[in-house]
């Protein structure tokens, strides 16, 4: 009824105008088109989206493909199978059949991923500071190169570090004959520094191959072999396949180690003692006196070094013919002669090669400073070096530099160098550039790119060809000039295929040559040092600062300290007590005329008197990464005696500690004895760790019975800590930098650390029964993160991952305190997602990231998957062809980063995988096994091979 | 604040064994007594002290601003020492908000007469300070605003909590006591809210507390089913009480850190609290006291009292501690063992030691009877409880987190501008939230006091 009556006022109210003049309908109206162009205005910019119109050839998306190159170290090739993701290079490895890589990597290599993408590369060639093109410096040359051309390159000065390439020796040959008054002065900070003793004694240069493989025993004097370097991968290789102890194994390779400064080398010796350089060169002479050497001077040995001789010489005469001396860079020229004689007497396993840096019969910088400070260099060209820097002190270099009127500077980025040179040259990375490199047995290998360079950069070759006055060259052209033969080319395109392909030169490995005796050299025995002798060391983290860019080096922690972001002046605690010096006082290192400023780091294992200080640090210039960190070694350096400075004052300076760790350097004691187990050879065989493998009764649920059921095993024997896994698996997970600060409040976001167990000193300089054990996630059964997660972040999967669920994770953070191992990595701040240290959430960044693995946000949890994209990737490819995953289909990124193979990886459930294998073998256990975690990563313990001449242990 | 008839100093002369309400007390003495504050104007104090809880306050708020800004790493926890100050907060001031109800609830239950006077503000204190306590598991995550993952909800995810983490116990222990006790609080009110209504001269006033007490008439049925509603209500809040701190305890001892699995945790933890909360009592009893003029209600008898608590409680922590020693000593564990070396010998362990002397020496100086009569001793040695009673939060996270199984991932704490702000600035917020309580609701429970002094004069 009432319905009826409505009457229509109301809406006709509505639809007449109102006060404002619009209408319902126009307000409505005006909403629409308001939104429409709300609508329009706001979205997203529109991104044209263009499919491959022609595929690259064996590209699939999503599918990594991968190429063989070759990666420099100090002028020698490392042979490198670098992985690409649609062109994006993302991850390097070793290659297997490059001698000097044996398919593993050193932690330079797997770092080099980041100098690519480095934000703070130089991308466009600079004069003084102003951007130029590569023309502008093509048409500033003419006129200098003109010049040149009349005065047949007097004046011109080409500076490099070491060369072996033979296309970039080719090419300077070939400048020389353009310009044949020009000089080309070459040298590299961190040499070993035997080249010139090798000429003293064979009478000419030669390369020392050590074939480790033959030997027994080893006796090094301050070598450093097991030490970042060249050669690091081959010889570490080599020592850790002759103490490989397995169930059988009679005998293993024993190390002695005489050093002045803790190394690599020491903490991997049966025996390591600690003494002073010149006390070094006195039982140098010891010990050839006992074989027969006229001439040498009665040394002077304590009564301790006298028994280390004793059983040492014993030793070595049981092993004639599988006994090896090393002899280090901190011995006198001739005490290392004597070393080479020793080694003739001893018919030691060393194959000696020619040369195989072209670079080394040239003159070196002394050289080119008295030319420089003569006013006699009209024109340098610093390819690839920074003299500025890392010369020694006493050259003056950067004073001799400014004398010269055209100063040419190409590199990667910007250093102390190019700050003081006219022409800034961007240089392409390594992997955007056609080349070819030689390993330090000679083995050639090709530089190939895996991108076109990111900037506008050249390589060395295409330099030096527009310095021989060509407009724009190629370097594929170049380096492919070098190696097609003379005269007939048949077959020469399917070589140079296959040597891309396998990423070596076949046959191009330099043949050993016949030498002579040895000579004796004169020598002279310099009393003890009163005063401190001061060591320097190739720093293991950056080098010879050449590194000092790199985040993932400055945050790598340095095998022995445990540092990051910087170094320290090494020191004993004795040393350090009689000096009223403590950890982390800053002092003033004065070595004559010069000192510098550093931060006391005390560390056993240095000869009372011997301090120690790593290069590379103290640089200037080195981007926002690697400016103003540590003590610049090389501003005390002199060019007689490189390594050791002798009458060296320590004073104190002003207060302040600059210690970054990234962890604690453990001492060995009957307390951490479980941790870490020490065996001797002998031990091994009745060895019983069961009650470390005790199943505890348990509330959680037992892993299901699902194949395979991954594990891992670490052989700590194996393991010489040179951290190459560190950063491999930072490269593979996108495992983010924190900087400084964050790591002195104590955070880190390793994934997998080194843990290193110092050995007890008995006498007070031997060390023995010290290692290494990397630790990642150790991937419990029973796991005791999973229960404590209140919304289940943390699970099992049925192949006995534990897994984070970084989605689900809300930052609790119990499972890491829960976690006995402490391996699991908590971003405290958004350090890879906004809250990046300095610039490294450059944009050019993203591209190194792994896209398989998700970069984590702040507030999550993270650790070790056991690298979960390989086994996934591993997984569907045996899916695919309808078969189990193969052994050895899953090579974690630790694994194949490993130059020692100290970590294997494996399926549980096949008896026959190297993972089973180990397992049962003797020295077997599960760290902190009695927890009832049942650990899926268990270790091998430490085996040494100790002299039962000399005291053990307590003694 | 209101001038008070008695000045503080003479306090002192009050009789232990004389009764708890004065037999002059009338009926209308004690509803003037706690309607008085609340129907005159502010004072100055209580501005002022209102206006540093205000700041106080804003801290809080800016600092949890800035950490959400910033993330979690504005704390000085570390890869090691995950867990810092917020937790130690946490546990400290779900402590302090046990005692509240446990006075309530327990003494009710005993029937204790004394506790007439104080149930009051300590249910409120327990209100407050579990309520501050529940922002800590929050703030402290990693990624805040994901906290309510810890509910079981139906959600896209077919995702429920993990029923075995001691942390999904603590949400729901935390969540029940919180509103438990705010209704057991609050029924508790309803007849003191009537009176007020009835004292009221404005009609907002009226309104106010008229809406609140529910339409209390006071007569018999009421009085009858609200006896009964609050004993069972008591009943249930005894195993409540000890459930909350037996889980805080729990979300350390359901772990496999040493100095944290341990069976003991959970009723130490629920002694630590009552010892913590006792202590917190006695300081806001003499504030009110002192401030409401409420002397002769809450008397030196009720300080006495609690300080013969504090000291039993003392007692028994200083038992658990020394069984802490002594079942790693004898349980034998190398890493259980070497925590308790650490614990004396440690970079903490001036931190230790200064909670050994706050804990279980300095109370023990209520033997004597004498101290138990001054006011001024039993709030400051309160005060340095509550300061060992943190440091003993503090110190559990710090000590096990810092030297656990591995020595190469031992690491210190260091605290940040941070830890230190949000320690603080939440007193703000409780004195703010305390303040705005002392001055609209009745601070003591009228008709208990009515009924105590009935039974006094019976007796």
């Amino acid at each position: 009824m009432p319905s009826l009556n409505i009457d229509p006022p109301r809406s006709k109210r509505t639809a007449a105008p109102s006060d404002f003049g619009i209408g319902r309908r126009e307000a409505l109206k005006l909403l629409a088109a308001n939104m429409a162009l709300i609508a329009s205005g706001c979205s997203k910019p529109s991104e044209e989206i263009v499919p491959y119109v022609t595929m690259p050839e064996r590209l699939v998306p999503g599918v990594p493909l991968k190429f063989a190159t070759t990666l420099p170290l100090a002028g020698y090739g490392r042979g490198a199978i670098v992985t690409s993701y649609e062109g994006r290079p993302t991850k390097i490895e070793g290659n297997p059949l490059h001698p000097a890589s044996l398919g593993s990597t050193d932690v330079f290599a797997e770092a080099d991923i980041f100098n690519l993408y480095d934000p703070s590369r130089t991308q466009a060639p600079t004069q003084a500071g102003e951007i130029r093109a590569w023309e502008d410096f093509f048409t500033a040359w003419q006129p200098v190169a003109a010049g040149h051309r009349q005065d047949k390159g007097t004046g011109l000065v080409l500076l490099t570090g070491r060369v072996t390439s033979p296309t970039l020796l080719r090419q300077i040959k070939a400048l020389q004959t353009a310009f044949p008054a020009m000089a080309w002065h070459a040298y590299e900070p961190a040499d070993n520094g035997l080249a010139q003793s090798v000429k003293l004694a064979f009478g000419r240069p030669l390369d020392i191959l050590p074939r480790i493989g033959d030997a027994d025993v080893i006796l090094s004097l301050d070598s450093r072999f097991l030490d970042a370097g060249p050669q690091q991968i081959m010889l570490s290789r080599a020592f850790s396949d002759k103490r490989r102890v397995r169930r059988g194994t009679k005998d293993m390779l024993r190390l002695y180690a005489v050093e002045a400064a803790p190394t690599l080398t020491g903490a991997n010796a049966d025996h390591a003692l600690a003494v002073t350089p010149p006390e070094i060169e006195h039982l140098a002479c010891a010990i050839a006196l006992r074989f027969g050497a006229n001439g040498v001077p009665n040394p002077n040995l304590s009564p301790e070094l006298s028994h280390f001789a004793d059983a040492v010489l014993a030793d070595l005469k049981a092993h004639q013919g599988r006994a090896l001396v090393f002899g280090g860079p901190t011995l006198s020229p001739n005490a290392q002669v004597l070393v080479h004689w020793i080694n003739a007497k001893l018919g030691a396993p060393i194959a000696y090669i020619d040369p195989v840096a072209g670079s080394d019969a040239q003159p070196g910088l002394p050289e080119l400073v008295q030319k420089l400070s003569a006013g006699q260099v009209k024109t340098l060209i610093a390819i690839e070096c920074n003299p500025v820097y890392d010369s020694p002190a006493d050259l003056n270099f950067a004073a001799a530099l400014e004398k010269v009127p055209f100063r040419v500077h190409f590199g990667l980025g910007e250093n102390e160098t190019s700050a003081l040179c006219e022409w800034q040259l961007p240089a392409s990375h390594p992997l955007e550039s056609w080349s070819d490199l030689r390993g330090p047995d000679g083995t050639a290998s090709i530089v190939q790119p895996l991108i076109e360079p990111l900037y506008d950069t050249r390589t060395p070759h295409e330099l030096l060809a527009i310095l021989a006055g060509y407009i724009s060259p190629s370097s594929y052209q170049i380096v492919k000039e070098t190696w097609r033969p003379q005269g007939k080319a048949d077959g020469f395109d399917d070589q140079w295929r296959k040597s891309l392909e396998d990423g070596v030169i076949a046959g191009s490995a330099a043949k050993p040559v016949n030498v002579g005796e040895p000579a004796l050299p004169e020598i002279k025995l310099a009393p003890a040092a009163e005063a401190i002798t001061l060591v320097l060391l190739a720093d293991p983290s950056v080098w010879d600062g050449r590194y000092a860019p790199n985040p993932w080096l400055q945050e790598c922690p340095k095998p022995l300290t445990k540092q990051v972001w910087g170094n320290g002046l090494g020191l004993n605690e004795a040393t350090a007590a009689k000096a009223g010096l403590t950890h982390g006082s800053r002092v003033r290192i004065v070595h004559g005329s010069r000192n510098i400023e550093a931060a006391v780091f005390v560390q056993e294992g240095h000869a009372d008197g011997a301090a120690s200080l790593t290069l590379g640090y103290g640089r200037w210039i080195a981007g926002p990464i690697g400016s103003d960190l540590g003590a610049n070694g090389f501003a005390l350096r002199e060019t007689a005696s490189p390594w050791v400075l002798d009458g060296v004052k320590i004073e104190k300076a002003a207060s302040g500690n600059g210690l970054a760790l990234a962890a604690l350097v453990t001492k060995l004691d009957a307390k951490t004895e479980d941790l870490y187990p020490v065996l001797s050879l002998a031990e091994v065989p009745s060895a019983n760790f069961e009650r470390n493998r005790e199943h505890h009764p348990s509330l959680l649920p037992d892993v299901r019975e699902v194949e395979p059921a991954w594990a891992m095993v670490i052989d700590n024997s194996a393991c010489i800590g040179c951290n190459a896994c560190v950063i491999a698996c930072q490269a593979e997970n996108n495992v983010p930098v924190v900087g400084p600060e964050e790591i002195e409040q104590g955070r880190v976001m390793h994934w997998l650390r080194i843990d290193y167990y110092e050995g007890k000193r008995s006498p007070p300089q031997q060390m023995h029964a010290n290692g290494f054990q990397p630790v990642p996630c150790m991937h419990c059964e029973k796991a005791p993160c999973e229960p404590v997660c209140p919304v289940e972040a943390s699970v099992h999967n049925s192949e006995g991952l534990n897994l984070q669920v970084y989605n689900r994770c809300i930052g609790t953070r119990y499972c890491e305190a829960n976690c006995p191992y402490k391996v699991r990595r908590f971003n405290f701040f958004g350090y890879a997602s906004g809250q990046e240290y300095k610039n490294l959430g450059a944009e050019v960044l993203y591209a190194q990231k792994n896209p398989e693995v998700t970069v984590r946000a702040r507030g999550v949890m993270e650790k070790c998957t056991y690298c979960i994209q390989r086994i996934a990737r591993a997984t569907h490819t045996a899916a695919k062809e309808n078969r189990e995953i193969p052994e050895g289909a899953v090579v974690t990124a630790c694994e194949a980063a490993c130059p020692t193979r100290a970590i294997s990886f494996g399926d549980l459930k096949k008896s026959a995988s190297e993972v089973s294998k180990l397992r049962t073998e003797p020295q077997h256990y599960a760290l902190l096994g009695h927890l009832g975690t049942q650990p899926r990563t268990t270790y091998l313990a430490k085996v040494i091979n100790p002299n039962s001449g000399l005291e053990r242990g307590e003694g | 604040m209101t001038a008070t008839g008695i000045p503080f100093q003479a306090e002192r002369s009050a009789k232990p064994e004389g009764p708890f309400v004065p037999a002059s007390f009338k009926d209308s003495t004690a509803v003037d007594l706690v309607a008085r504050p609340v129907f005159e104007g502010p004072g100055r104090g209580w501005l002022l002290a209102f206006l540093a809880a205000s700041l106080g306050t804003l801290a809080f708020g800016g600092t949890i601003i800035w950490l959400f800004v910033s993330g979690v790493g504005v704390w000085g926890i570390n890869s090691s020492v995950v867990w810092g100050s917020p937790v130690a907060n946490y546990v400290w001031w779900i402590g302090i908000g046990n005692a509240g109800t446990l006075i309530s609830a327990l003494l009710l239950i005993t029937r204790q007469p004394w506790r007439a006077s104080i149930n009051r503000f300590a249910e409120a204190m327990t209100i407050f300070a579990v309520a501050i306590a529940g922002m800590f598991p929050i703030i402290h995550l990693g990624r805040p605003m994901y906290f309510y993952w810890l509910a079981p909800y139906p959600n896209t995810m077919t995702l429920w909590p993990q029923w075995r983490s001691a942390l999904v116990w603590d949400f729901w222990a935390i969540t029940s006591y919180l509103l438990f006790s705010i209704m057991f609080w609050y029924s508790g009110m309803i007849p003191d809210l009537a009176a007020l209504r009835d004292r009221a001269r404005t009609r907002t006033a009226q309104l106010f507390y008229g809406m609140l007490a529910l339409g209390w008439r006071g007569s018999a049925r009421h009085w009858k089913v609200y006896r009964t509603f609050s004993v069972t209500m008591a009943a249930l809040a005894v195993p409540l009480v000890c459930s909350v701190h037996s889980i805080v305890g729990l979300d350390f001892a359901a772990s496999l850190m040493p100095g944290w699995q341990e069976p003991i945790f959970p009723p130490y933890f629920v002694v630590g609290a009552m010892f913590s909360g006792f202590a917190m009592v006695v300081v806001l009893a003499a504030l009110i006291r002192w401030g409401y003029g409420l002397q002769s209600v809450v008397t030196v008898r009720h300080f006495d009292i609690i300080a013969q608590i504090l000291a039993a409680s003392a007692l028994i922590m200083g038992i658990s501690y020394a069984t802490e020693w002594f079942s790693a000593w004898y349980g034998g564990r190398e890493a259980d063992r070497s925590l308790i070396v650490y614990y004396f010998t440690g970079p903490y362990a001036p931190l230790y030691w200064a909670m050994l002397l706050f804990n279980v020496v300095l109370p023990q100086i209520f033997w004597f009877p004498a101290a138990r009569q001054s006011i001024l001793l039993i709030c400051l040695v309160s005060i340095l409880i509550n300061v060992g009673m943190w440091l003993e939060r503090i110190l559990i996270v710090w000590m096990t987190l810092s030297h656990d199984y591995l020595p190469s991932m031992y690491r210190l704490y260091f605290t940040k501008p941070a830890d230190w702000l949000l320690t603080f600035a939440p007193l703000g917020l409780f004195a703010l939230l305390f303040l705005l309580f002392a001055k609209f609701l009745p601070t003591v429970s009228i008709h208990e006091v009515q009924e105590l002094r009935r039974e006094e004069a019976k007796a």
